[in-house]
């Protein structure tokens, strides 16, 4: 498999629903291709908002985004939109916290989802994949160890297992970036680990830019080279995870650290 | 825990009192009486009539109950036409219903006017009765199965329509998320999360409407639109009710065989 990565940048972006709430204010980000980057913050400080204006699911009121060659503006500017945004969106993969596979098909069908961008139409309704993207499916499955499972019904596997099910489907689609938002939520702490390594190993080994959005500090520091940490919807920390000690996390968080902040129950880090 | 359920008496905290509901109810109650009353008396519901002329029924009921099997033979074509109409009626609209379904589905169809476009015409063509779709029919296309079939595809289209855009609405739309969110189309996402998710209430929709089918075409047979209800219409018209009792009885075989045949097939299909 060859994967490009890209870099990402936020310039001066802002987010403000329709409902008035404002989910981003005024960030500025450089992240350099193939950079593993954990996003901690209480829920609600725009961990969500910040991963999905990156591949367009939430448009930007201000500011723009670059994502490798492609543009992201807000109001008034150049809307990337119809084949452009799915372009944009074919080289990010994404992985969410409630797995997000059809759960009624096999897992190999799942994880060719991530081939639709680049199949035809017809292809595609009658199910007659190119054996090229049936061989790619087969080693996005092999590398997250899932394939001997490849033809049966996605509801069969556990849950760590369908989350390494939608993260082959964001490797089938050879992407130059990787979002995660909330990947292990739905996860119990050993499963999380096997979740967190897939996710650090194909950041190592293929290069690829990997954007995770965590609860838990303990795992943030654990598994990325750098760390964001978000407070209504700013940028209140940015650094190496090993400079983020208590006083930053409180900083975060606004608080001082509790056991349910760390994944395996002390309030230490 | 153990220690406070053995002491009763001793409640940490105050126990809430059962909400009262008894007026609601009895409010409940007096509006559908009311509204049922009202509903009899515009109708003429006449019972001293009914009391005073039910032995009318009872020669026909008589004859019903002694059906004629040697009439069995000359129904066998008639009966083939119904099962025939039926299941290429069945396929027919299941193939066009499909599409329409996920036009028709606020959760696959992102454009909110070809959305209500849809349901509007899916609408319009539920309000309209079957027998007055065949009897429009019959006089376009002329006596016959045909007629029969294209009013039953109609009829059939907007009830497979309704209740799978319906069980679409409700679906997860995980999978469609992430398609969407790998670069895929609408129609891709859609039939490669969607679908495979609905298969199976699209399969239990398509036998329930095969069943009403058979019911359905008996009743446009009346107005000429070809299988038993051309018979039906003969024979009763003639008053040959001991006939008609075997007709009768055949339909309701074959519903009881359907039914119990398609009730299975369900079951695997879930």
């Amino acid at each position: 498999m060859e994967h490009t990565a890209a870099d990402i940048r936020f310039s001066d972006v802002s987010v403000t629903y329709p409902n008035g709430y404002t989910g981003l204010k005024t960030i500025d980000l450089n992240i350099p291709a193939g950079e593993m980057v954990g996003i901690v913050g209480l829920s609600g400080a725009g961990k969500s908002t910040l991963i999905r204006t990156i591949n367009g699911l939430v448009p930007i009121t201000s500011g723009s985004i670059t994502v490798g060659a492609h543009q992201l503006n807000g109001r008034g500017g150049a809307q990337l939109r119809g084949k452009d945004l799915r372009e944009l969106r074919s080289n990010v993969g994404m992985v969410f916290q409630s797995f997000n596979l059809a759960k009624r098909t096999t897992v190999l069908n799942n994880v060719l989802m991530g081939r639709l961008y680049h199949t035809s139409a017809w292809r595609i309704l009658l199910g007659a994949w190119k054996n090229d993207d049936v061989e790619l499916a087969m080693s996005a499955l092999e590398r997250v160890e899932i394939v001997p499972k490849a033809y049966e019904k996605a509801s069969s596997l556990s849950g760590g297992q369908q989350q390494r099910v939608a993260i082959a489907r964001t490797l089938a689609q050879r992407p130059q970036v990787i979002l995660a938002d909330e990947p292990v939520a739905s996860l119990d702490p050993p499963t999380s680990h096997v979740v967190m390594r897939d996710l650090q190993r194909i950041n190592a080994d293929l290069g690829i830019t990997v954007m995770v959005n965590l609860h838990f500090l303990d795992l943030a520091r654990r598994y990325s080279d750098r760390l964001i940490g978000l407070r209504s919807g700013e940028v209140v920390f940015d650094g190496a995870g090993a400079d983020a000690d208590e006083s930053v996390f409180e900083n975060i968080y606004g608080r001082s650290l509790t056991a349910e902040d760390v994944l395996d129950g002390q309030a230490v880090l | 825990m153990s220690t406070s359920l053995s002491s009763p008496t001793q409640h940490r905290h105050e126990r809430p009192t059962k909400p009262k509901l008894g007026a609601k109810y009895a409010a409940a109650t007096a509006v559908l009486l009311i509204i049922t009353i009202w509903a009899g008396i515009g109708v003429q519901v006449d019972l001293p009539a009914i009391a005073a002329n039910w032995r009318n029924a009872t020669t026909n009921i008589v004859q019903l109950l002694q059906p004629d099997y040697g009439f069995f033979p000359k129904t066998i074509p008639a009966l083939l036409e119904t099962l025939q109409m039926a299941v290429i009626a069945t396929v027919i609209s299941s193939a066009l219903s499909l599409p329409l379904a996920f036009l028709a589905s606020r959760a696959t169809n992102p454009r909110p006017k070809l959305l209500a476009a849809v349901r509007f015409l899916m609408n319009m063509i539920r309000s309209v009765p079957d027998i007055l779709f065949a009897s429009i029919l019959v006089a376009v296309v002329g006596v016959g199965a045909l007629s029969g079939i294209m009013a039953l595809v109609l009829f059939n289209i907007s009830i497979i329509v309704k209740l799978v855009s319906e069980s679409l609405d409700g679906e997860d739309a995980g999978a469609q998320e992430a398609a969407l969110a790998a670069g895929a189309s609408w129609p891709k996402a859609n039939r490669a999360a969607m679908l495979p998710q609905i298969l199976p209430s699209f399969a239990s929709q398509v036998l329930y409407t095969f069943e009403l089918n058979i019911r359905a075409s008996t009743v446009i047979g009346l107005v000429g639109a070809g299988g038993l209800g051309i018979l039906i219409d003969n024979v009763r018209s003639f008053f040959r009710y001991h006939e008609l009792s075997l007709i009768i009885l055949e339909i309701l075989v074959l519903v009881l065989v359907l039914e119990a045949l398609s009730a299975w097939l369900r079951k695997k299909l879930v």
